[in-house]
């Protein structure tokens, strides 16, 4: 058997000797960016850079999708290395779709290409042969939970039924044999640095509707229902919920209008929102979720307006394997040195990672290689070094760990690792959150 | 005799005993500019006006009137017979301060002050009794004068008015509303006085038009009190419920019509009771007018659903309740036609002005519920500088708040009652009541109404 540490510089000098053509494909994705549930063009380059580098490859899962599996034809524990496919929409960005607007402005081009690094490290026939399970790389659409007309149009149609990728991944059965996971988001924390640990925020989406009457707003403003009116105090009375919000749930509530009128000289009667409600926990989802339904209906039952409120589940918080934590830790800490390690803190962001962290063990570590804004115009990846190459090797040297020595270290992670729920019943949950109701005051 | 006719000055008989009333009154002038001084120097708010009432009380009895005292509390009947019976006359004044205590003239401890000039109103009814009182002027009356003192016009305090109504010993929280439905105005046939104003133009004298009705709301926020700093999550915050319920009511604004002349406003009366604890229960005061009860009917209706609403908005549950208000003044034709000419015949040509039928006071009165049952009038004297019901609300000339308005109800009484309470008989004929004084207290009665919503 040959040593785990020549393994591992066996990994990453073949890294090395495609970091190139690695990088280039992560900037090739940044100036090709499209959004969730829309990636063609990014998901048919993944799928022939696995099909070109010999893997099998399954296509168009959850719209645009792709797996590619390494599988050592040998027992052992099954690692999902995964990559997501989307950008945002953020007009003004410098690297912004003029047509789209769509912009990768969070960084998941270099996710792809971590992913693929890991890929091309492992796949070195040097490092292969000694592995035992399978690697699932999984370049997965949809992480950005936005365009929800447009989702909801899909899963109209019956295309999908989550909003997330991830979650129609999970629906779809391809977690089902999936011992562990891992992703490596970029991050704008010391640059240079790796980060592990810390927790994201869990949250569902409503879209809502408030149903007033149209009359002459100047003519006959007595006549009309003013819907506008009915959004505004109900954001007042959203607001007045704050104070009852506990630190330690991290509640975020954050709405837009959509449509807030139709013309000016008109009495507003149908006016459009879209709230996320986010917390660290599932309780805490549902607790601040009852309250903004009630405020939102206040808003109507003031004005003597209607209300649809339509709730989506979104992404549940997620929590990372301390185990799994520990073992990326050292491998990151020999790419990077101790130091450049970094514990993260509680994200009040959120993610589908969160979903695949409540039913099997995962890590997202950052690659710390960012300035600017997240999600904004100015967020750009400065260093391709660590968010692409040094990112992708910590996860692949982390692999090595797990899947060497009859997979030992991976079978103990996934045997000691607690799910807070089965498939079938995250699957039943997440239904659970789903409604659509019309509240007539 | 012809009412269209500028000429009240048709009878010598009339004309003789006015001079005589006005000398009269010329005569008292520094007494019941005194004595209006003397009320303003003790204000004191409704049904609670006792120093006040007792002072009127003597004045009257000095006066060798019979005093009925403690109707509706603090309020009061004198009533002065003609030599021959006829119709009864009565001539109103208002006992009662608001509560302004910034005012200069405010009460030390309690705040009351009169800055809507209440106390020029004792003046001038005492200016009639005194000239009505000389019996050769009182021989000449075919019927009655009957001066009523009335408690509590300004329609405020309202916790303590309805611990008054839960104690039986009011039902309505205004006086003449209460003395309506004590039967102190059955056996009267018509009302006038004359309440002093600020800035409504250059004449001594201005009336007509009408008033808003309104309605009052009390409502009880209910939510859960929880340490505003340790334990937020576990509070239900009142106060937000009753602002949010302000911003609501506000929004609402864009539907009322110019032409109902609404007006919603409120105060908090408890806002929570200490900063470091989640206000737990809210204390709002709200008021809804309009140009008529049914006027009032949908925007109060909105309004109500605002309160409901900040309850739901915060978990909070909200008790409502309404108690019924003053409604719109009717100004009578022929009482309004006589006091113009009295006025004009007195003070001359220009000294009052006449505001249109429709032209809307913004404010409420309780003449208004008594002017739905008989004909009544309520011209206002210009007299006073600042604003009414503010801080800077003053009766500056006293010549033109007690003594002008004696002479003008004097002579207007005179007319009425004197030649055989001739006028005073065809003001009754002609005068269509929308309610008869049964009716009114029956229909007041149906507008209390208490209501709780939520918990939500």
């Amino acid at each position: 058997m040959v040593d785990r540490a020549d393994l591992k510089s066996s990994f990453s000098s073949a890294v090395n000797s495609r970091a190139d053509e690695l990088e280039r494909i992560a900037r090739d994705i940044l100036v090709h960016p499209e959004s969730g549930y829309r990636e063609v063009r990014t998901s048919k380059l993944v799928a022939d850079w696995f099909k070109t580098n010999g893997l099998e490859v399954q296509t168009g899962i959850a719209k645009t999708g792709v797996i590619a599996t390494l599988d050592t034809g040998k027992p052992g524990p099954h690692v999902a290395v995964m990559g997501e496919l989307d950008s945002l929409i953020v007009p003004g960005h410098a690297h912004a779709d003029p047509e789209t607007s769509a912009a990768h402005a969070c960084g998941h081009h270099a996710q792809i290409g971590s992913m693929l690094t890991v890929a091309s490290g492992l796949l070195e026939a040097s490092v292969k042969k000694e592995l035992v399970g399978k690697v699932s790389f999984m370049a997965v659409p949809a992480e950005e939970y936005i365009e929800l007309e447009y989702r909801e149009t899909l899963l109209a149609n019956g295309e999908i039924e989550f909003f997330g990728g991830k979650q129609e991944f999970i629906k779809l059965g391809f977690f089902d044999d999936v011992d562990i996971a891992m992703l490596t988001h970029t991050g704008g924390e010391t640059p240079g640095t790796l980060g592990i640990g810390g927790s994201n925020n869990g949250m569902i989406g409503k879209t809502i509707q408030y149903i007033g009457k149209a009359a002459h707003a100047g003519g006959s403003p007595h006549l009309g229902v003013n819907a506008l009116n009915a959004a505004h105090l109900a954001l007042a009375a959203i607001h007045a919920q704050r104070e009852t919000f506990r630190d330690a749930d991290t509640v975020r509530v954050h709405p837009i209008i959509t449509k807030g009128g139709a013309a000016v000289n008109s009495v507003p009667a149908d006016v459009r929102m879209e709230t996320y409600v986010r917390a660290s926990n599932v309780p805490a989802i549902l607790n601040a979720s009852d309250k903004i339904d009630r405020a939102l209906r206040a808003g109507a039952l003031a004005t003597g307006a209607s209300v649809r409120i339509q709730t989506n589940p979104g992404y549940l918080p997620a929590k990372y394997d301390e185990a799994l934590t520990e073992i990326y830790r050292n491998n990151a800490s020999t790419l990077v040195g101790d130091d450049n390690v970094i514990t993260l803190n509680h994200s009040t962001g959120c993610t589908d990672v969160g979903d695949v962290s409540q039913i099997i063990a995962t890590i997202q570590p950052t690659a710390n290689a960012t300035s600017g804004n997240g999600h904004g115009i100015d967020y750009l990846v400065d260093d391709y070094d660590i968010a692409v190459l040094k990112a992708g090797k910590a996860m692949g040297l982390t692999v090595i760990d797990l899947l060497t020595g009859d997979g030992a270290t991976g079978n103990k992670i996934a045997g000691a690792f607690k799910a807070s729920m089965t498939i079938s019943e995250y699957l039943e949950r997440m239904r659970s959150f789903r409604s659509d109701v019309t509240y007539e005051e | 005799m012809s009412l269209t006719k500028n000429n009240p000055m048709s009878n010598a008989e009339i004309s003789d005993t006015r001079a005589l009333a006005l000398r009269t009154i010329e005569g008292a002038s520094d007494a019941l500019i005194a004595a209006a001084k003397t009320v303003y120097a003790t204000p004191e708010t409704g049904f609670n006006e006792h120093k006040t009432a007792a002072y009127v009380r003597d004045q009257l009895q000095a006066l060798g009137l019979e005093v009925e005292t403690g109707i509706a509390r603090t309020g009061m009947k004198a009533v002065l017979q003609g030599s021959k019976p006829g119709p009864t006359v009565a001539v109103i004044a208002e006992l009662d301060a608001l509560r302004v205590p910034s005012h200069p003239g405010a009460d030390g401890v309690t705040g009351a002050a009169h800055a809507c000039g209440h106390h020029a109103q004792i003046g001038a009814l005492f200016g009639v009794a005194t000239a009505l009182s000389v019996p050769e002027i009182r021989d000449s009356l075919s019927g009655n004068v009957a001066f009523i003192i009335t408690p509590a016009e300004e329609f405020i305090e309202m916790n303590d008015r309805l611990t008054l109504r839960t104690s039986g010993e009011i039902e309505f929280l205004s006086g003449k509303q209460e003395m309506i439905r004590l039967g102190t105005f059955d056996d009267v046939d018509m009302a006038m006085m004359v309440h002093t104003s600020a800035g409504n133009g250059d004449a001594p004298f201005n009336i007509g038009g009408t008033s808003n009705a309104h309605v009052s709301h009390q409502v009880r926020y209910i939510g859960k009190s929880a340490h505003a700093g340790g334990a937020p999550d576990k509070g239900i915050n009142a106060l937000q419920a009753a602002m949010f319920a302000n911003a609501a009511i506000n929004a609402q604004r864009e539907t009322f019509k110019e032409s109902d002349v609404v007006r919603v406003h409120g105060i908090i009366s408890n806002g929570g009771t200490a900063v470091n604890a989640v206000p737990g229960e809210v204390l709002y005061e709200g008021r809804v007018r309009a140009k008529s009860v049914e006027a009032i009917e949908p925007i109060a209706e909105k309004v109500i659903r605002c309160y409901r609403a900040g309850a739901l908005a915060m978990g909070a549950s909200v008790e409502v309740q309404v108690i019924a208000g003053y409604h719109a003044l009717k100004q009578d034709s022929i009482l309004q036609k006589l006091f113009v000419n009295n006025t004009e015949l007195i003070l001359g040509r220009g000294s009052i002005t006449v505001v249109g039928d429709k032209q809307t006071h913004g404010g409420s009165t309780d003449m208004g519920d008594l002017s739905a049952i008989m004909p009544a009038i309520h011209p206002y004297a210009n007299s006073a500088s600042g604003v009414g019901h503010g801080h800077d609300y003053l009766i500056e000339d006293y010549d033109r708040a007690v003594v002008a308005p004696a002479k003008v109800m004097t002579a207007t009484v005179l007319e009425l009652l004197g030649n055989g309470a001739q006028l005073a008989r065809e003001t009754v004929d002609r005068h269509k009541p929308i309610w008869s004084a049964d009716q009114y207290v029956s229909m007041q009665r149906e507008r209390f109404t208490t209501e709780s919503y939520g918990p939500y």
